[in-house]
């Protein structure tokens, strides 16, 4: 297999922006990964192309990628879209790395997009409520607020972890955010508060959830032998791994474990020849904040049923010893579905580089990092391991 | 608003929703519900109808918020607010996620008995959905 590195990031800041469209948002992150390589590289250049997204409700379900591809001004690629709920950049990633290391292209882009403004509050419900199991799931009258809090009590239930160290993730990552100019949510949020937020789907609350955002990303590979010519600081892609799981909660031995990331992250921590213990940095799949702690347990940063114990003991905070969606995550950075992987990896990348935005939030001596990206509630999982070059 | 649950297809599994029909594993006795094509133990892909109790207890739930359940629930929303869902766990073994009635929020507790009565869910394209719902079991 060919070794493959990332060359450039881009991300647009996320956010609402109804003034703004799909090809627009695209594009912006499209000049921003493009301008991210320092040395250049012509756009025609690219050879395969994959792009991530949920579709923004149906606004454009045929030819999507083509058509961001067109406006990211990369005419002519290969593209084609990728599609896992919320992991849909994700998998566009694992496509875009597999067809470099395969020998197939030299240089590949993955990217994601969701625009979830534009669309109508009963619209988005009907639309995000399709990536669990339809006829049961969905016919329960279920969310995905109350699929993630069904998992949280359980883990309440069997490992006595407390609602309060749930809640914890969510104000990590929003005070996180202060200090990310791209974030979406930059406003400070104390636990006392968190906890009194009205209910959302017990026991999770509204301080829990992530919420509707717009946005854009985008990752330039190629062959790591050719990097150095475009630029002096490459990341290395060590590890990705996926992995699939039943996709309604009810038919899975456990819940309060997505076997979708102990499956993806084990293939990614074997590809890269390293363990949990490696890890020094991650941004995980905190869609709700429980989901941070089951991410912590899956990816063995912690034991079966210590995550509680283990966020309260400050591990993941910016200073603690392996900080855990420093960015922001997807509470406060924000979620637009279809550009979740491929953020995660652009803030990575920036880190391992040593290119954080603002100093405050740069991670010292920090050499692997990992993204976790989830579809839906863990029927598809993508675990990406970055690697700094020294 | 339109669901993504057609008519054909609520009908599809009308007998596994409304009288609990399960499909029996002919390789090894496994008991899949919701039915599924291949048996999770086995491999098997031939199954037996097999009519299940309808008596079970509750693994988890949730109170979903007002207005946050799918929106062909909109109608029951707007009377009674939350949307009360679950997970129950059936006598016979299988999970199956369900909506919980007939109870406070405040009373459930995981393990609490259940059992299942045939209700309305909503109505649309002119025709009223019936499905299945759990309750609390009388003491």
């Amino acid at each position: 297999m060919v070794d493959v590195a990332v060359i450039g990031v881009g991300q647009t800041r996320y956010g609402m922006f109804p003034e703004r469209t799909l090809k627009d948002l695209f594009h912006e992150a499209a000049v921003n990964a493009l301008n991210d390589v320092d040395k250049g590289l012509d756009p025609q250049d690219v050879e395969e192309a994959f792009v991530g997204t949920l579709s923004t409700g149906g606004a454009q379900l045929g030819n999507f990628a083509p058509l961001m591809m067109e406006a990211a001004g990369m005419i002519g690629a290969s593209a084609r879209h990728i599609e896992n709920a919320c992991a849909s950049s994700g998998y566009a990633m694992r496509d875009a790395v597999a067809t470099i290391a395969s020998g197939q292209a030299n240089i590949a882009v993955a990217g994601g997009i969701e625009k979830m403004s534009d669309l109508p509050r009963e619209k988005n419900r009907l639309w995000l409520g399709i990536s669990g199991d339809v006829e049961w799931e969905r016919l329960a009258g279920t969310n995905f607020a109350g699929i993630y809090a069904m998992m949280a009590r359980r883990h309440m239930h069997e490992y006595g972890t407390k609602k309060k160290h749930i809640t914890m993730a969510a104000v990590k990552n929003r005070n996180n955010a202060l200090a990310n100019p791209k974030a979406q949510f930059r406003a400070p949020l104390e636990l006392d508060r968190a906890m009194k937020a009205p209910n959302l789907a017990s026991p999770l609350t509204f301080s829990d959830a992530c919420g509707i955002t717009d946005g854009a990303s985008m990752v330039i590979m190629c062959r790591a032998d050719m990097a150095k010519s475009f630029t002096d600081q490459p990341v290395l892609v060590v590890g990705s791994g996926g992995a699939s799981d039943y996709v309604a909660i009810h038919d899975r031995p456990s819940m309060t474990a997505l076997e979708g990331t102990k499956r993806a992250a084990k293939r990614a921590y074997d590809m890269a020849g390293i363990s949990a213990k490696d890890v020094d940095f991650a941004e995980v799949h905190d869609c709700f904040a429980i989901a941070e702690l089951l991410a912590y347990e899956d990816l063995g940063f912690c034991k079966k049923g210590g995550a509680g114990k283990y966020i309260e003991s400050g591990a993941t905070a910016r200073d603690g010893k392996r900080p855990v969606n420093n960015s922001g995550g997807l509470i406060a950075k924000g979620h637009p579905i279809g550009s979740t992987g491929t953020g995660q990896v652009y803030e990575v990348v920036n880190q391992l580089r040593g290119r954080a935005d603002t100093a405050e939030r740069q991670l010292p001596n920090v050499r692997f990092g990992l993204t976790q990206n989830v579809g839906g509630s863990g029927a598809a999982v993508a675990v990406h391991i970055l690697k700094a070059v020294e | 608003m339109t669901s993504y649950v057609s008519l054909p297809m609520f009908g599809a599994n009308v007998d596994e929703r409304l009288r609990l029909i399960a499909g029996k594993c002919n390789g090894c006795g496994q008991l899949a519900y919701p039915q599924r094509p291949v048996c999770t133990k086995c491999g098997g892909d031939q199954f037996e109808d097999t009519p299940l109790s309808g008596e079970g207890s509750i693994y988890t739930y949730s109170m979903v918020a007002g207005n946050g359940a799918p929106s062909e629930f909109d109608d029951e929303q707007t009377m009674t607010g939350d949307v009360l869902c679950g997970v129950v766990e059936l006598k016979e073994g299988p999970r199956v996620m369900v909506r919980l009635a007939d109870t406070d929020p405040e009373q459930l507790e995981i393990g609490m008995k259940v059992s299942a009565v045939v209700r309305r869910l909503y109505d649309q394209e002119g025709i009223v959905r019936y499905g299945t719902k759990f309750v609390p079991q009388k003491s």
